[in-house]
């Protein structure tokens, strides 16, 4: 084999390795489908999140107290408690149950977010600046019949200390979801969503 | 006919891309960010402001030092009152960390012929620590409550997978029990207070606290040793009549700094590492003054230096390792040149090289102070005096308690007030 093939093939080998590592270090971004599962390692993602909303929205409606009422009994959300060990917003859990029973027609919610614009608001309207016949009347607001709330909970465990390539974690979570009866004060519907996943990362990287 | 050959000095067969090459790196040896040394001048100056401005942009800062940015930058903006930046910050420390959870080959092959500087500084056991107690102490100001109780438990985190590094730290335990105290998780609280009652030289501080939640839950024999240290004008050890707290954070004095330390053996293997050195010599326990009068005053209080000296303790048997595989890499490559000049050359530049990592969080205070104050409903006004001269005196004015169990918590940093807080 001549001396000139033979650097000819080096530089198409060295060329090929050169166009696999740009490709593998070009950026790309692609858009996801909100129902497909991904999960990046063993914390909350919002895969979690759907699966918790999904199965709490099916148990609220299809269960009693909710199942057997057809007069869309009001509600009330108060946040439900974060006692994992990481940062997560819980009112999109909240936004999101309240939305798909909303969707579900079998209940109507007081939005206690706005309780401080709707007063200002009244306020406003009632300042001298609204014509009378306009204004908003007072004092017709709906008291909630009922309370839901809730408390999501972590458990984590790592793997002993060991001469190990990888290291893997186990996270548990948990969200408790309870209807009260603002009236009785009786826990009329409670369920859970447990969610328990094992990731493994290498200890040894570049 | 003899031809006669020119002699050149050795340095001419040293390739010069080499001899550039050692040339960087001993410059890069033994230096940290020059915008991260500025800015903790002028912090220890008094002019914090123009420290947090001087590390606006992170991108001044070496990717190798990004942790103390993040670090410096995060406690700055605490002294400042600027709680939400501190938290986001910190934040950014917190992920960083998480990041580094792993070993870099390429990292760790480059330091062991050269030095450790040009690793990616991953922070003392302790300083992970003081992330999440800086982070548990800003969200408590703001009022993020559950914020803090998630802080509280990666600290926990902490304490667990390095017990002899963060034992002393008595200040953090304190501020996670607070943290579950706060969202009125009484059990976790308990397990906490106990933990620290057992850790503590003196549990009086926090004994009246596992008292009364012994009492709560049910376990009175369990904290029935307790009793003892619960004053009798307190017969539930919750603080008779006040229903309030203030809970103050004083910061006093400075934490230690890493110096190099070296033994040199012959031929020219060096090893070398570092310890700390004390800055703040005395401590000053907090005096409280409160014209209105308050409850019984308790105070926990960490040895910030001596937690760090715990910590850089701790990592000992893994720095002799590293330093020792280091020392016979490079004696390794200094016999491996067969030309003596060269050698020699080699040797002086490897030995150069050799530079103990002294970076470390240089800003954290000498010793924290967790004092918990319980106070009557109305208007109140605190001085906490920690040493006598200028700046030794913070006065917290026109507090405004309201009746019910409530925290009121400040920060405190010796020398000046540097916050107002929330409820």
């Amino acid at each position: 084999m001549s001396s000139n093939s033979l650097s000819t093939r080096m530089i198409l080998w060295a060329a090929m390795a050169a166009a696999v590592l740009i490709a593998g270090c070009s950026a790309s971004t692609r858009d996801i489908s909100p129902d497909e599962t991904i999960h990046y390692d063993e914390s909350y993602d919002f895969t979690d999140k759907k699966a918790i909303v999904e199965a709490m929205v099916a148990s609220l409606v299809t269960k009693s107290p909710l199942a057997a009422r057809n007069d869309r009994p009001v509600m009330i959300i108060y946040n439900v408690a974060n006692r994992t060990s990481e940062h997560i917003a819980t009112d999109g859990i909240t936004d999101d149950i309240r939305q798909k029973v909303m969707e579900s027609g079998k209940a109507q919610f007081v939005n206690k977010e706005q309780r401080d614009n709707i007063e200002r608001e009244l306020a406003y309207q009632y300042g001298g600046n609204v014509l009378a016949e306009t204004r908003t009347a007072r004092a017709r607001q709906i008291g909630a019949e009922y309370m839901l709330s809730g408390t999501l909970r972590s458990i984590e465990k790592e793997q002993q200390k060991q001469i190990r390539w990888f290291k893997k974690e186990m996270n548990y979570y948990s969200l408790v979801l309870e209807l009260t009866n603002l009236q009785t004060g009786l826990i009329e519907w409670t369920d859970n969503k447990e969610i328990v996943r094992e990731s493994s990362r290498p200890f040894i990287g570049w | 006919m003899i031809e006669r050959q020119a002699v050149h000095p050795f340095w001419c067969h040293v390739p010069w891309k080499c001899v550039l090459f050692c040339c960087f790196f001993v410059f890069l040896a033994g230096c940290v960010s020059g915008s991260l040394t500025r800015a903790r001048s002028d912090f220890f100056s008094g002019r914090a402001d123009e420290a947090a401005k001087v590390l606006a942009d992170p991108d001044e800062v070496s990717g190798r030092d990004r942790l103390l940015y993040f670090m410096d930058k995060g406690l700055i903006l605490h002294h400042l009152g600027r709680y939400e930046e501190s938290i986001q910050t910190l934040l950014g420390a917190t992920w960083l960390m998480e990041e580094q959870d792993r070993i870099s080959m390429g990292e760790q092959a480059a330091s062991l012929v050269t030095t450790e500087w040009v690793t990616e500084y991953k922070g003392e056991y302790a300083e992970r620590l003081m992330v999440h107690t800086y982070l548990m102490m800003n969200y408590l100001i703001t009022g993020h409550y559950e914020d803090a109780l998630v802080e509280g438990k990666q600290a926990l985190k902490v304490f667990d997978r390095h017990p002899d590094a963060c034992r002393n730290d008595y200040f953090t335990r304190a501020l996670i029990a607070q943290c579950f105290e706060i969202v009125g998780d009484i059990n976790g609280a308990y397990i906490e207070y106990k933990k620290l009652a057992n850790a503590m030289p003196d549990p009086s501080p926090v004994a009246a606290r596992v008292y009364s939640l012994g009492m709560q839950l049910g376990f009175d024999d369990e904290v029935e040793s307790y009793r003892q240290y619960v004053p009798e004008a307190e017969p539930n050890g919750a603080g008779g009549q006040k229903s309030a707290e203030l809970v103050l954070f004083v910061s006093q004095g400075l934490s230690p700094v890493k110096i190099p330390q070296n033994i040199v053996l012959p031929p020219s293997i060096r090893f070398s590492f570092s310890t700390y050195l004390d800055r703040s010599h005395y401590y000053h326990p907090p005096e409280i003054i409160m014209a209105s009068g308050s409850g019984e005053v308790r105070m926990v209080t960490s040895d910030v230096g001596q937690v760090l000296k715990d910590s850089l303790q701790d990592r000992l048997a893994q720095i002799l390792i590293k330093e020792t595989a280091r020392a016979a890499a490079k004696e390794a490559i200094a016999q491996s040149v067969k030309d003596d000049d060269a050698e020699l050359l080699v040797r002086i530049v490897l030995f150069l090289l050799e530079q103990p990592d002294t970076r470390c969080w240089e800003t954290l205070p000498g010793y924290l102070t967790l004092v918990r104050i319980p106070v009557s409903p109305g208007q109140h006004q605190l001085t906490v005096n920690t040493f006598d001269g200028p700046g030794g005196s913070v006065t917290i004015p026109d507090i405004n308690i309201n009746s019910g169990p409530q925290f009121y918590f400040y920060s405190v940093f010796s020398g000046s007030i540097t916050t107002t807080a929330a409820d």
